[in-house]
């Protein structure tokens, strides 16, 4: 180490360590929505994931028990998701706004009933740069990209794997066609129930990551709505990078991009107002929308309910 | 041919809530022959063939395969099994090659890479020994429909299909790929294959099944070897007795020799001009649509599903405003006349998607037959609507148009398709109309229903109603119309005479050859 950083060093670097939870809520959306499960629940389940991720690492003493009940509170969601549209045919968004508020009212109920209301917050430590041998001794990149926590890396994997698996993979084409054309599936034998449920419940569990990364990340507490409508951006990101794995991981750069400047616009008194910079993904992921409308990316069926025996006149 | 089935479905019946859609129905199928489903819509055929490929759920009855009896709860039974069936609307995934669409949920040799070459070299057999040419690489949105009925077929193929079922497979095809269709069947049971062909074309059957069995309202009617059969058996097995089948348009039209071009008059009633449509996008929707239509006159526009019919009806209707010509009614320039001053104006229409532009499923039966004439008298006066005479014009529609519901306070979603048809048709000719513009009228509707509706236009054309009749029935058109005009990618590719209708000339121009002057 040279001992020499940059503040352009350490702007890049937080960007990286801020896009994961982007990269991890939108892929889990993008996962769900290949199949036809659009749901609209990310912020409720992120901030239960993280109240609940938080308090187990704070009882159990360890961070990992904590990011294995976040996901597992996720898939929780997700599969709650799953079985009322799929089984019950319920309406997605209903389900999935239900799911939302359910989640955000869990999370704030309990952390008072287990710690109560205390003075000073109980913490978590926060993780850990890993820096990886050799990779992490390249000069200026070897700082950004090779000296992060484990989930910044574990995002970036979750981003390749996934591209890999549903374009490169027999049984990522057969997911693909049940969020494009169920009827279509369903008549080749691909069950379009099972591919629903897995990927709703590995989707939760994506977003239950994303959700525990900020307590673990930015803060070593939970603080009431402390997800900041980062659920609701990763649905827009989603459309951004149009449900495909890589262009939502490039995305999540610029959304990540955005947050970081925020933050340096409101300690540097430059007068433009920071809510005008949190506004600029969401303009992003219309004007990306109105210019790919014609090639259009989003799966056929997405947020439609599949039922074999429904007639069509 | 040996004459034991190899397939045996005994007894079956399926209802849909409280509607019967099968009832003790049974089925046989020959080793290597080619059998036809035949009924009219609403018998029961898709439905009993459904059942067979494991969408559908029996109620009761019996299935048995090679003697041994089976039970078929999903389509992955099915296609164990060896059956395959190929649905009258594709199950394709637009977005995936035809390579992708054929192998999806298959079993893959390089099942982590998706390199699929040891997939297509099957595939190419397969195409070759039974003569399906398909480019295997190409996005199946972008194949023609007759086409990706061949990609249909060869997936079926692939997973090793013994028994095939053909639902409506020549609907969007044009003569010429009926015919290839044929040809690829014929191979297909030469080389050991088994093929139920599903139709509610008398012609088709007879031109290609070795067996015909009859369905109507979900019972069996009657099977018979084609050779032992006449047409007439037929037709009566598909419409029953309610029907007069000596005097009806679809079986008697024609052969007197009266067509009722003596009705047709001078006065122009709707004329195109050079009538432009641009899309969004580089692809003109309609281009220089130019015509000429006479009171007393049925104009029939032919053409493939998707180019450019719909846009055509709604200029005429002004749902959609053309971006450039000139549309007049009766020598009155109506561009810049709303809809609903042109419907009081005396166009008539009946839209192609009854259930998305023409009917509203939740409202009463007597709402849909007075929509858009509810804001005048005498069904309203001061902005009040007038009940009373609601519902008496409505019981008197109901009657004259045999609309088989139970009154007209009954909720529309209730009427089966034929009869929600009937609704708008009984709506298009309750006031006085010069024009109607009638989009497929008859898609999905029984024969007898049928034969209504094409009685009802051929005496309102005696009495001077002008008809644009846009469809893609190729024999309705034949039956019904004085001229023909081909629609190919939003441009008139010729107008034919009657005296000059000819399928195969047709079909050349269905799919964009000019007409030769």
């Amino acid at each position: 180490m040279t001992g020499i950083e940059t503040p352009l060093i350490l702007y890049a670097k937080l960007i990286l360590l801020t896009m994961v939870p982007f990269v991890l809520a939108s892929q889990g959306t993008m996962l769900g929505g290949r199949t036809g499960v659009f749901n609209v629940a990310q912020e409720g389940i992120m901030l239960v994931s993280a109240s609940i991720g938080f308090l187990v690492s704070f009882y159990s003493k360890s961070l990992t028990i904590g990011v294995i009940s976040a996901m597992l509170v996720g898939g929780l969601f997700g599969l709650a998701l799953a079985y009322f549209t799929t089984h019950l045919k319920m309406d997605q968004f209903v389900i999935g706004l239900a799911l939302f508020f359910i989640g955000v009212g869990l999370s704030t109920l309990l952390p008072k009933l287990m710690i109560g209301v205390t003075l000073t917050p109980p913490l978590i430590p926060t993780l850990k740069d890993i820096p990886i041998p050799l990779l992490s001794k390249i000069p200026f990149i070897g700082e950004i990209f090779f000296n992060q926590n484990i989930l910044v890396y574990g995002a970036v994997l979750v981003s390749v794997f996934l591209w890999w698996f549903l374009y490169k993979t027999s049984f990522g084409l057969s997911l693909r066609s049940t969020g494009e054309y169920p009827q279509a599936a369903d008549s080749l034998g691909i069950s379009v129930t099972t591919m629903r449920y897995l990927t709703a419940i590995v989707g939760g569990a994506l977003i239950g990551i994303a959700g525990v990364y900020l307590p673990m990340v930015y803060t070593g507490t939970f603080t009431d709505g402390m997800v900041k409508g980062r659920g609701w951006l990763a649905i827009a990101l989603t459309f951004f990078g149009g449900w495909k794995p890589i262009n939502i991981l490039i995305g999540s750069l610029f959304f990540a991009g955005i947050e970081v400047l925020s933050y340096k616009v409101q300690v540097s008194g430059s007068g433009i107002p920071y809510q005008f910079l949190l506004m600029l993904p969401y303009l992003a992921t219309i004007l990306v929308m109105v210019f790919t409308f014609k090639r259009s990316t989003i799966p056929g069926f997405l947020g439609q309910n599949y039922d074999r025996e429904k007639r069509s006149l | 041919m040996a004459d034991t089935p190899i397939l045996v479905m005994k007894g079956i019946r399926k209802t849909f809530d409280k509607s019967v859609a099968l009832d003790d129905v049974s089925f046989e199928l020959n080793a290597r022959e080619i059998h036809g489903l035949l009924g009219g819509n609403g018998a029961g055929k898709t439905t009993l063939m459904n059942i067979l490929y494991g969408l559908y759920k029996k109620d009761s009855g019996e299935i048995s395969l090679h003697e041994k009896k089976i039970n078929i709860s999903s389509p992955r039974d099915a296609l164990h099994k060896h059956i395959g069936m190929v649905h009258q609307h594709f199950l394709q995934i637009t977005s995936f090659t035809v390579l992708e669409n054929i192998v999806l949920g298959t079993e893959i040799h390089n099942k982590y890479s998706m390199d699929l070459s040891v997939e297509a070299t099957k595939i190419q057999a397969l195409q070759n020994r039974f003569n399906l040419a398909v480019d295997l690489n190409i996005s199946i949105g972008d194949l023609p429909m007759g086409t990706r009925q061949k990609v249909e077929i060869l997936k079926a193929l692939y997973r090793g299909a013994e028994i095939l079922i053909l639902d409506e497979p020549t609907t969007n095809l044009t003569p010429q790929e009926v015919d290839d269709l044929f040809k690829s069947l014929r191979v297909m049971v030469d080389q050991d294959l088994s093929i139920v062909f599903i139709t509610h074309k008398l012609r088709e059957v007879l031109s290609v099944c070795d067996r015909i069995s009859v369905l109507r309202n979900g019972r069996n009617v009657v099977t018979l070897k084609r050779d032992e059969a006449n047409e007439e058996a037929f037709v009566r097995g598909m419409v029953g007795d309610e029907m007069d089948i000596q005097n009806s348009v679809i079986f008697s039209r024609g052969k007197s020799g009266q067509i009722g071009a003596e009705h047709i008059r001078a006065e122009v009633c709707l004329h195109l001009d050079q009538v432009q449509l641009a899309s969004q996008g580089s692809v003109p929707r309609l281009k220089d649509i130019s015509f000429k239509l006479r009171h007393g006159e049925i104009l029939g526009i032919a053409g493939v599903a998707g180019n450019g019919q719909r846009d055509l009806a709604e200029v005429i209707l002004g749902i959609t405003l053309p971006t450039g010509g000139k549309v007049e009614l009766d020598a009155k320039d109506i561009l810049a006349m709303p809809t609903n001053q042109r419907l009081e104006s005396g166009i008539a229409y009946i839209p192609e998607d009854r259930l998305l532009d023409g009917f509203l499923p939740k409202a009463s039966v007597a709402h849909n037959l007075i929509l858009g004439f509810h804001r005048k008298a005498p069904y309203s006066s001061g902005g009040f609507i007038n009940w009373n005479t609601v519902h008496r014009t409505a019981a008197e529609l109901i009657k004259t148009y045999n609309i088989k519901t139970s009154g007209p306070s009954d909720v529309g979603g209730n009427l089966s398709g034929g009869n929600i048809q009937r609704v708008l048709i009984a709506r298009a000719f309750s006031k006085p109309a010069n024009l109607l513009v009638a989009h497929n009228p008859t898609r999905g509707l029984d024969i007898p229903s049928m034969d209504f509706v094409y009685s009802r236009i051929l005496e309102e054309k005696k009495k001077g109603l002008a008809t644009l009749l846009i469809s893609e029935d190729l024999d309705e058109l034949l039956l019904l119309c004085d001229r023909i005009a081909v629609l190919y990618r939003g441009e008139l590719v010729g107008t034919l005479d009657r005296s000059k209708f000819e399928k195969y000339e047709i079909g050349r121009m269905m799919s964009g050859y000019r007409a030769e002057e």
